[in-house]
């Protein structure tokens, strides 16, 4: 066991937990599963670990088990019926958001003014806290192919492949993924009086 | 449709095209039609920077692979710790 680098399992929900969970949350938006596929990978490493050649780090290894862990849950999940608040369709609902003119409705729905960039650390940790409430929201597909998409950068054809949907399905279903999204962070993060103090563009 | 909507697309058409001009490339007739349109909405160029600045962050914060500059949130539980040290016996 002396020329196995990896270090004392014992250690491994301190030392990996965290980020291995952060990982996985951003991607299936949903903090069950998360912590799943975070026991799942450690399982999976702990049984592996006499074949851990030791060439990438530690940490980079485990992400690699964690990310075969998600993809093997996403072809679960894939082969589920797609809800009926994922369906896909022209979009017709705008949640009240416009006039009949199809101009934005005055008033606290359309976009109010956020900062251009988020820069102290302390905004940052308020966007991205917001960020993570808001993608919980999405129903359960939708924020998978989003997050594929967005923090992934999957090309929208190799998306369409993986889940088996059209291009103008997808499209439909990011934009809506996008709209609520910008919609709730709108909300809970830059909403009339309830914002963080910060200037306003 | 007046020549005016056909030059114009509304806010409500304008949300669509810039979320697809996020995933595919336009026709060129539609990217005019955009540019014009942003370039008399504030709301609109709110909208697109945005979502622009919402994939930023998700692809900043959902490829950060060490702990030392990303910002510890969210976290798991103590609880969900303790779950998951009893799994790994």
């Amino acid at each position: 066991m002396t020329d196995n680098p990896l270090s004392d399992p014992q250690g491994w929900v301190d030392s990996h937990g965290d980020l291995l969970y952060r990982f996985a949350l951003v991607r299936v938006c949903d903090r069950d599963i998360a912590e799943e596929l975070v026991q799942d990978t450690l399982l999976a490493a702990l049984q592996a670990k006499e074949r851990f050649a030791g060439q990438s780090s530690e940490r980079t290894w485990m992400v690699g088990i964690l990310k075969h862990k998600m993809i093997d849950y996403f072809r679960r999940t894939t082969r589920e019926p797609i809800q009926s608040s994922d369906q896909s369709g022209e979009d017709t609902r705008d949640d009240g958001v416009f006039v009949a003119d199809g101009h934005w409705k005055p008033g606290p729905t359309a976009p109010s003014g956020w900062p251009d960039h988020p820069d102290s650390l302390l905004e940052r940790k308020q966007f991205w806290a917001a960020l993570t409430i808001c993608l919980e929201k999405l129903p359960p597909r939708t924020a998978q192919v989003f997050t594929l998409r967005e923090v992934d950068e999957v090309e929208a054809d190799d998306i369409c492949r993986m889940v088996g949907l059209t291009p103008s399905n997808l499209w439909v279903i990011l934009h809506r993924a996008r709209k609520q999204l910008r919609q709730c962070l709108d909300s809970r993060y830059f909403g009339q009086a309830q914002g963080p103090g910060m200037a306003k563009s | 449709m007046s020549v005016r909507r056909w030059i114009m697309p509304t806010c409500q058409e304008m949300t669509r095209l810039l979320s697809d001009a996020m995933d595919r490339s336009l026709p060129f007739h539609l990217r005019i039609r955009m540019q014009v349109h942003l370039a008399m909405c504030t709301l609109c160029q709110r909208y697109r920077r945005q979502l622009k600045l919402i994939r930023e962050m998700l692809r900043h914060q959902g490829n950060q692979l060490n702990t030392a500059w990303d910002l510890h949130e969210p976290s798991l539980s103590p609880e969900a710790k303790q779950r998951l040290q009893r799994a790994l016996g």
